[in-house]
């Protein structure tokens, strides 16, 4: 187990190094940031004196070793245009992207599992044929369209929740969180849902997948034939049998939750990280755009680990030394 | 089950509790807050980091400069009472006497001499273009100063009117110290609350303020860029005002019984500009795609064939949705540099084709037109409905767009044949855009960054060098009339139209739009 820690975490570093390499590279040949930044007015001596400052007239090996040697130190450089740490700005927006993904992935699993679980129990009934015909919709209907209705629908016309916005935030563990105040809850819910969909769509689709794939083995008519009770059954040895994929699946998205909820953090204005970075992007702010790249590699790799050892603790056949 | 109440029917049911105690409502209806939707988002409070129109309109909530700008980009007292030219390069300024900030501290002459040294030299050289000139500041006593400029310099109190003024005892203070609001401590109308970058920036009344208190107690600026989610938030009753009404919503809020759009002429112009410098341009071929063997846009009745092809009221009218006025020179009347001798070149397709022979192209030739997408309103639409207009002359021509930070450093380099630009006449003069679009590129002088199409005109230059060192406003408006009438008539450039403001706002909310398209809540007033 250890050893298999250290073999894991040593590859993620190489991993890490080499995504320094490519995104560094990479924001370096989309334009000119300076070109952006600077004031069209500027002349030439002000346009020189502002390159220098950022450090764009060294060559870019420079830039780069300039760049490692920062990282080692937790420094990922100021931010061109917010004139601030870039990790420092990323940082101070996670709590609302993280609390915005957590929030959607509650609901997915909570709506999705037991409505995928119904579906794969009962795929005749038509309430299961009703279920599984919504989670198309849920699957096709794109992202932006349905936060626009959402807005529309229940800000617009109904005038039950707010439109965009966080609302009120109340501070926990130093960091100012929307869930803890009934007005946040209120702004939460509307593109907590919006960014929820397409995932309860896809949980309740692998779940009820599961269920089928489970439900003829072997154990399944022994555990019956045990005498089990059905629901005993169903939550031990169907559900945890089937959770494999989807927890691979969860944490894959959960992920993706985070690094890519730009459509949603743009139409409920919620102030999150996905729209700093697209706002980098448009600006090229190179240290911010590369900071945040690195956090999603570092994120992903997390993720990656916690998923493989949820498959040990669910499946013992599977093991942390990989000779399985 | 009991129906849960809309909030619809909440309201009347507050209402209907607020008839019976009436005076609580009406003591809240006397002294409302303001919540205003940015459709741009500032990176930052500290006045001195970075020029931009969304970091400059939200810094003038909370500081002063020496000089106001007027929404017509007029000079007006604001902590300078009054201002002499000494000599050609030193100007002296009366302090207004008895200003505090918000933190209580009084105003004095030492508070600028430092905001002026700080913002020239602050390393991100952000406000670079209005300082370069001023070589000292000095104050004889405190309450006047002297500011001497490097050259004469007549466009000194616009950059003056740029420069904001932060208290002495901040400026050794960074970018964060006046994002968490220790630094954030001005003589403007409002006060700093709170600041969550990227969301909102709270303010509350500065109720001594020597212009007079504002109207409203409590002003709430939220950074909503995503149109649907601004338009949504007028709707819904979220916001009272917000800028950059997008067209779709133009309509609904037309209909509505409560809301209404409010329209004014912005400074900005939308332009194409055109390759006159090179013998072949690259984008341009003859039909069969053969080299061309010569740059069409050297000749000046081809630059007014094109102009002539475009059916400029149009593209105002749909693809802008009324968002513009259509332009035929940098500056709309009643601006510094305006000429009514600029000829105003009509739609006429059919003298732009005999125009276009008579130059030797009969057969028109193939071009492709590059442009920005997402930069200025509309521009790709434009940018298509110009190509069909010049198309239907006998110059078949494509488009491409791309992203802003792609196209930015190219097409001020030369980079394309013709090209979609704009400019945002901050100074509210001639002289502005003149130098930067038009004037030879010169890089010590800092002339030409953004003439793309290599235009070169010594007896513009000529006028220009002139009206830039003149200080006396009555002889240097003759000359940049002379200098709108030369550019324009020579059609160096093609002017299609100016981008007008468009704000929706509640009926309950008065307020004029200004040519920087700012959105000061001091400007807003109540209707009643």
């Amino acid at each position: 187990m250890i050893t298999s820690l250290i073999r894991r975490s040593i590859q993620a570093l190489f991993v890490i190094l080499a995504m320094t390499l490519i995104v560094f590279i990479g924001v370096s040949v989309i334009g000119n940031p300076v070109d952006i930044l600077i004031n069209p007015d500027a002349n030439a001596a002000e346009r020189t004196r502002v390159i220098a400052h950022y450090g764009l007239d060294q060559p870019l090996w420079r830039q780069y070793a300039i760049f490692l040697q920062g990282l080692l130190h937790g420094d990922f450089g100021d931010s061109f245009v917010y004139g601030r740490p870039a990790l420092g700005l990323i940082l101070e927006r996670m709590p609302a992207t993280l609390e915005l993904a957590f929030s959607a992935l509650v609901i997915a699993l909570v709506v999705g599992l037991p409505l995928g679980l119904y579906a794969g129990l009962y795929p005749d009934r038509l309430s299961s044929r009703v279920i599984m015909s919504g989670s198309i919709l849920g699957f096709s209907l794109p992202t932006f369209w349905v936060g626009l209705m959402f807005i529309l629908v229940f800000a617009v016309e109904l005038g039950w929740l707010p439109s965009n916005g966080r609302g009120d935030t109340a501070e926990l563990f130093g960091v100012r969180w929307s869930f803890l105040t009934g007005d946040g809850m209120r702004h939460l819910l509307l593109p907590a849902l919006n960014l929820a969909l397409f995932k309860t769509s896809l949980v309740l689709r692998l779940t009820r997948a599961g269920v089928q794939e489970v439900l003829p083995q072997d154990y399944i008519k022994f555990a019956r034939a045990k005498g089990l009770r059905e629901s005993r059954v169903i939550s031990v040895h169907v559900l945890k049998n089937l959770m494999i994929p989807v927890v691979t699946i969860i944490g894959l998205e959960f992920g993706s939750l985070i690094a890519f909820s730009v459509v949603t953090e743009s139409i409920f204005a919620w102030p999150g990280m996905g729209k700093l970075i697209i706002d980098s992007i448009n600006l090229l702010d190179r240290p911010v755009i590369v900071a945040y790249l690195m956090m999603m590699v570092l994120l992903f790799v997390a993720l990656n680990f916690l998923i493989d050892i949820c498959y040990t603790l669910l499946d013992p056949r599977v093991r942390m030394d990989g000779r399985a | 089950m009991p129906a849960l109440p809309t909030r619809r029917t909440f309201n009347k049911t507050i209402i209907a509790l607020g008839l019976t105690v009436a005076l609580p409502v009406a003591a809240i209806a006397q002294d409302p807050s303001l919540s205003i939707g940015m459709s741009t988002t500032p990176t930052t409070l500290d006045p001195h980091e970075d020029s931009s129109s969304p970091n400059n309109a939200t810094s003038r909530h909370i500081f002063d400069s020496l000089i106001n700008r007027g929404g017509a980009a007029e000079n007006q007292p604001q902590l300078a009472t009054e201002w002499k030219v000494v000599d050609d390069t030193h100007w002296e300024f009366t302090l207004r006497d008895g200003v505090k900030f918000h933190d209580g501290s009084d105003f004095d002459a030492e508070d600028v001499i430092a905001s002026l040294m700080r913002a020239r030299d602050k390393p991100s050289q952000g406000f670079a273009s209005y300082t370069r000139n001023i070589a000292n500041v000095t104050a004889p006593d405190p309450l006047h100063v002297i500011v001497e400029t490097t050259v004469p310099d007549p466009m000194i109190l616009n950059s003056l009117s740029r420069l904001r003024i932060i208290s002495s005892d901040h400026v050794g203070d960074d970018v964060q110290a006046f994002d968490d609001g220790t630094a954030a401590i001005g003589t403007g109308p409002f006060k700093y609350a709170s600041f969550v970058p990227g969301d909102r920036l709270e303010l509350v009344r500065n109720d001594d303020y020597f212009g007079g208190a504002a109207e409203w107690s409590a002003v709430t600026l939220r950074f909503v860029p995503d149109n649907g989610a601004r338009l949504a938030s007028l709707l819904s009753g979220d916001l009272d005002l917000i800028e950059t009404l997008p067209a779709e919503g133009i309509d609904r809020i037309e209909k509505s019984d409560n809301l209404k759009a409010i329209r004014g002429q912005s400074t900005r112009i939308v332009y194409l500009g055109m390759d006159v410098a090179r013998d072949e341009s690259p984008f341009v071929a003859a039909k069969d795609g053969a080299p061309l063997g010569s740059n069409p846009f050297k000749d000046a009745n081809v630059r007014k064939a094109m102009l002539m092809s475009m059916n400029r009221p149009a593209i105002v009218d749909r693809v802008m949705q009324k968002n513009g006025t259509v332009a035929d020179q940098f500056v709309a009347e009643g601006y510094f540099g305006h000429s009514d001798a600029v000829e105003k070149v009509a739609y006429d397709p059919e003298g732009a084709k005999k125009l276009l022979a008579d130059a030797g192209y009969p057969d028109g030739f193939k071009l492709t037109l590059h442009g920005p997408s997402g930069r200025y309103v509309n521009d790709s639409d434009v940018l298509q409905a110009a190509g069909q207009m010049l198309t239907r002359i006998g110059i078949d021509t494509s488009v491409e767009v791309m992203p802003w930070s792609m196209y930015s450093d190219k097409y001020s380099d030369g980079a394309y044949s013709v090209f979609l630009g704009s400019w945002g006449v901050n100074t509210g003069e001639v002289s502005n855009p003149a130098v930067s679009l038009i004037e030879t590129r010169d890089n010590d002088k800092g002339t030409g960054r953004y003439n793309g199409g290599g235009i070169s005109d010594t007896e513009i230059d000529a006028l220009l060098d002139e009206a830039t060192a003149t200080l006396d406003e009555a002889s240097r408006e003759p000359l940049l009339k002379q200098a709108s009438e030369k550019i324009f008539n020579r059609t160096w450039i093609l002017p299609i139209h100016y981008e007008n403001v468009v704000i929706g706002a509640k009926n309950s909310i008065a307020f004029s739009p200004r040519g920087d398209k700012y959105t000061l809540a001091y400007e807003v007033k109540s209707a009643d």
